[in-house]
């Protein structure tokens, strides 16, 4: 079951490597956006992600050993479950809320489906949005990066949707991740590397994160706060959690759909839900809830954009 | 009957107040019904109508006979009935028309009269829509309106449950929280999800 | 006697209308946030069950087959009402908090439901059993939905905080909290149930 994990549609083409090397590549990717977070908040940050990865991992070992499955702990995905999570957290998070989180991604948002392959859900952002909900005081207390004391601070967006205005942050400090944020996402920078390196590979697919990201920029540009074409596209680009979500949340093979057709519907669905919840809903950040709202569509987009089998024709009954 | 009350409607009705993920209206068809895509989209159709329908009707109904007359009480037995009788009639009418379509909605059709959906959307309008026995401005066509809405956020979570159940249908589930339990959690997700559109403000 | 006490007590458990029957669920996840609130609906429909499944019993040979359904709604709406007055008049505080879910109690499945599958068909004192059986089993069932929902959701029962320094989880006290609580219930008690096969 496990090697027929990488689902798409016919013709197949195998290049040989097992799901347990591309999940550990994804983690590889995932390192220079994590050593920026470091590099901006501190030890608190390496913190949080060691909890986060220790947590995810210790859940899915105990539920498997629980169910009578096996211990599959050790093909990378809830390290990366439990990193992304963490990359989702503000820096001042108390050290429960990774491990809680974590358990809850792991627990509700994947192993309740039947592991890995079955799951719906990006699992990292079941807990994301399942600790938003829950506790939004500590996941969303904010603070200024490399400052020794915890200067509290909004991000970018926050500020932008209390109407402040944020003239001193310019486009290279988002673009390199100088700004208030969650931990792993303020990197733009340090991201866009991990992601190269796995669009080069090919373990990922240009066509969700471009689609998406640039959905996004002409939405915001067009809904603009002085009448249209008037909206700051690539600040919106570079904020938030977008990159992060674009490029190794919504690219999950397991949550989103199978042809192209579907993978570009995907990309433009996330991107409009994102833009419109953080233009006008009362968070300033959607790229969580999009994403998911997108994962829960996708068995339907499946549905619909099916290719026509290889080889088959269509018949006509005469009735 | 301004076009940015009748967009908080749609939004309100379709997705932050979700008619099932978040009111819990319609939860026992959703259940039941979500397993497969086409009597799930079929059973929305049909919910749609008779929401719509009905809101029309209890409106008047509540605007004028029941308020002119004091008999707001009377408010949830005139209205069940109304809705017992209307679904009634639309399966008298579905069955002369098209008897295809009959056999095809099956028992699905009589149980839209205990649908809380419709009951609940004929109550939430005059709730909603009328202050101390006066009607609002463009009570009539917001309480339609919302009647219409009620029934297509209905449609977009069976739409998409039934989508996500029958591609779970291939999967190893845990015996456990086959069926039941895992459409439950499935929910609570999607409904968490559909949280991102709170303090939507156009 | 006894056949009385068991027709009370399989309400209860083993035909416990919302985990076994998964009847009545609209109400249930809805008014679940605190404890007090669960008791009141319980109460509520409790009252309605018992008049509808005793009247219903009574006027069964009275009714014809056909139209026996709307009958059945008449009775029952007419007990809501009964009920929704009397709450307005002198708890009105739960009046408030239960909302539209008052009326929506002609429409719970589980009131609709034994009409149609015992009052009918069963003795006037059997359907007083099986309904007093049924809305107690529904009433247990929303409190320990709602003990559950309002502990982590906000840290106390019945407004009484229990431990201190405890971080309440606000989801449980929304709708994905109540729809999470009774999909793990539900897996948990088929978990129980495979054990003991």
């Amino acid at each position: 079951m496990k090697n027929n994990l990488i689902v798409s549609v016919s013709p197949h083409l195998h290049k040989g490597e097992s799901v347990r090397m591309i999940m550990w590549m994804v983690v590889l990717s995932l390192v220079p956006a994590g050593a920026a977070g470091v590099f901006f908040f501190g030890m608190d940050a390496l913190w949080l992600m060691a909890l986060g990865v220790l947590s995810a991992v210790a859940t899915e070992a105990v539920l498997q050993k629980a169910a009578g499955r096996k211990i599959s702990i050790l093909d990378g995905s809830a390290v990366i479950t439990g990193l992304l999570l963490a990359f989702n957290l503000p820096p001042k998070a108390p050290f429960w809320i990774p491990i809680v989180g974590s358990v809850f991604a792991v627990a509700i948002g994947k192993q309740i489906f039947g592991g890995l392959g079955q799951n719906i859900f990006n699992p990292a952002l079941v807990g994301r949005v399942f600790l938003m909900a829950s506790w939004p005081k500590y996941m969303t207390a904010f603070t200024r990066p490399m400052s020794y004391d915890a200067v509290t601070s909004a991000t970018p967006l926050a500020m932008l949707k209390g109407g402040g205005y944020l003239a001193h942050t310019s486009y290279l400090d988002l673009f390199l991740g100088k700004r208030g944020g969650c931990i792993g996402e303020v990197s733009a920078a340090a991201l866009l590397v991990g992601a190269l390196f796995l669009l080069m590979r090919g373990y990922i697919f240009w066509q969700i994160p471009v689609i998406y990201v640039l959905t996004v920029g002409v939405f915001t540009c067009i809904f603009g706060p002085q009448g249209y074409f008037s909206g700051d596209w690539l600040f919106h680009i570079l904020s938030g959690g977008l990159i992060l979500g674009a490029f190794f949340m919504a690219t999950d093979y397991v949550t989103s759909p199978l042809t192209r057709k579907g993978q570009v519907l995907f990309g433009v669905g996330c991107g409009v839900l994102t833009s419109v919840i953080r233009l006008w809903g009362g968070y300033p950040e959607g790229v969580s809830y999009a994403i998911l709202m997108m994962n829960a569509a996708t068995p339907i987009i499946d549905r619909y954009t099916k290719n026509r089998v290889y080889g088959s024709l269509k018949l006509k009954v005469k009735s | 009957m301004s076009a940015a009350q009748l967009l908080t409607i749609f939004i309100s009705a379709v997705f932050i107040y979700n008619v099932i993920l978040s009111r819990f209206l319609g939860l026992c068809s959703f259940i039941a019904i979500s397993k497969e895509t086409r009597p799930a989209l079929a059973m929305s159709l049909a919910v749609m109508f008779v929401t719509t329908m009905s809101s029309i009707i209890t409106w008047l109904i509540y605007r004028f006979l029941l308020i002119p007359f004091g008999l707001e009480y009377l408010r949830t037995i005139s209205f069940i009935l109304v809705i017992a009788t209307f679904v009634q009639l639309v399966e008298m009418v579905i069955r002369k028309i098209s008897p295809a379509l009959y056999r095809f909605f099956g028992i699905y059709l009589p149980l839209i009269t205990v649908n809380c959906a419709v009951l609940g959307v004929a109550v939430l309008n005059s709730d909603m829509f009328f202050l101390k026995g006066k009607a609002l401005a463009g009570s009539f066509y917001y309480s339609t309106f919302q009647g219409v809405c009620v029934g297509l956020g209905y449609t977009l979570a069976m739409l998409l449950m039934s989508g996500i159940r029958e591609r779970l249908d291939y999967c190893d589930v845990p015996k456990a929280v086959k069926e039941f339990p895992l459409a439950f959690i499935i929910a609570a997700i999607m409904s968490m999800s559909f949280m991102g559109f709170n303090g939507f403000k156009f | 006697m006894r056949k009385y006490i068991s027709e009370f007590l399989k309400g209860i458990i083993r035909e416990n209308p919302t985990f076994v029957l998964a009847l009545g669920l609209c109400p249930t996840l809805a008014v679940s946030v605190t404890v007090s609130n669960g008791i009141g609906m319980g109460i509520a429909a409790t009252a309605v069950l018992l008049g509808s499944n005793v009247i219903i019993a009574l006027i069964k040979d009275m009714i014809p087959d056909k139209i026996r359904i709307p009958c059945y709604i008449v009775v029952i709406a007419t007990f809501v009402t009964i009920t929704e007055l009397l709450m307005k008049a002198y708890s009105p505080a739960l009046n408030r908090a239960l909302g539209i879910y008052v009326p929506l109690i002609v429409v719970n499945c589980i009131v609709l439901g034994r009409a149609e599958a015992y009052a009918c068909k069963n003795s006037v004192v059997n359907s007083f059993f099986d309904g007093l059986g049924m809305g107690v089993g529904f009433t247990l069932a929303l409190i320990l939905i709602s003990a559950i929902r309002e502990f982590f959701g906000s840290g106390k029962i019945l407004g009484l905080t229990l431990i201190k320094g405890f971080e309440p989880a606000f989801v449980m006290a929304m709708p994905p909290g109540a729809l999470l609580v009774i999909g793990l219930l539900l897996g948990f008690f088929n978990v129980i149930k495979g054990r003991k096969a």
